[in-house]
């Protein structure tokens, strides 16, 4: 049945963002993770891609996360001697998340959440509106 | 006005796909009619028991898969006891036909 069926898209799609936020969490908590020994590299910013797989078994379009690969961007260079992770000249290459980017990423997690949400509430309405044609 | 309401049942199990195992070739029993819708809808309950359990017990369960799971249950079981409540109302109707 097709309302079934979208109810499962929109389940498969909310897995997904959820995912999505994840990954932001980590980009986030990590904002500030610097390397361990001197002159190493910091934490890289993850970023996420979806892409469209086919169900044969619903026989739909359904949505799944491709891959969670590290983002580009430069580390800044930070003065801090007392860091361990400081090279020889005293500098710190901090990580290259912006949280602006992930504050935005983030809102359209959200969006994008609450419009799968909202389609398995009209989905569910449907099916139940139409089962209460049988009681009638 | 049996033989319509079972058809009514027979479409309504194929068209929701809640009839897996598939009615006998030599023809539909009401009996077997509503035996078969029931185990399907406990298969689904059974389901959505299940991952809620997995979710309490190891709190490892997706919550969207619980979630799922126990939203087909709940379908799967609305549409059953709509059916259940329409046939066993047509069967009173005969039941109560004065002769």
């Amino acid at each position: 049945m097709d309302l079934q069926t979208s109810l499962q898209l929109s389940f498969a799609g909310m897995s997904a963002q959820g995912t999505r936020l994840r990954v932001i969490a980590e980009n986030l908590a990590n904002a500030d993770s610097t390397a361990q020994t001197p002159g190493g590299e910091p934490y890289q910013r993850q970023v996420i891609t979806f892409k469209s797989v086919l169900d044969r078994s619903i026989g739909a379009t359904s949505v799944k996360v491709a891959r969670i690969a590290p983002g580009g961007g430069t580390f800044q260079r930070k003065y801090d001697p007392g860091n361990p992770g400081a090279d020889a000249e005293g500098y710190v290459l901090m990580p290259n998340v912006n949280p602006l980017m992930e504050l935005m990423d983030m809102r359209e997690a959200q969006r994008s959440y609450q419009a799968n949400l909202d389609t398995i509430t009209a989905a569910k309405s449907m099916i139940s509106r139409t089962i209460d044609l049988l009681r009638s | 006005m049996v033989a319509t309401i079972a058809n009514a049942v027979a479409a309504y199990a194929n068209a929701g796909r809640i009839g897996s195992a598939g009615s006998a070739a030599g023809g539909t029993d009401f009996a077997d009619l509503v035996k078969q819708a029931a185990g399907d809808a406990v298969g689904a309950l059974k389901t959505g028991e299940a991952e809620s359990l997995q979710a309490v017990t190891t709190g490892k369960a997706d919550l969207t898969a619980v979630t799922e799971a126990v939203n087909n249950a709940e379908i799967a079981l609305q549409g059953v006891i709509a059916v259940r409540d329409k046939v066993i109302s047509a069967y009173q109707d005969i039941s109560k036909m004065p002769i």
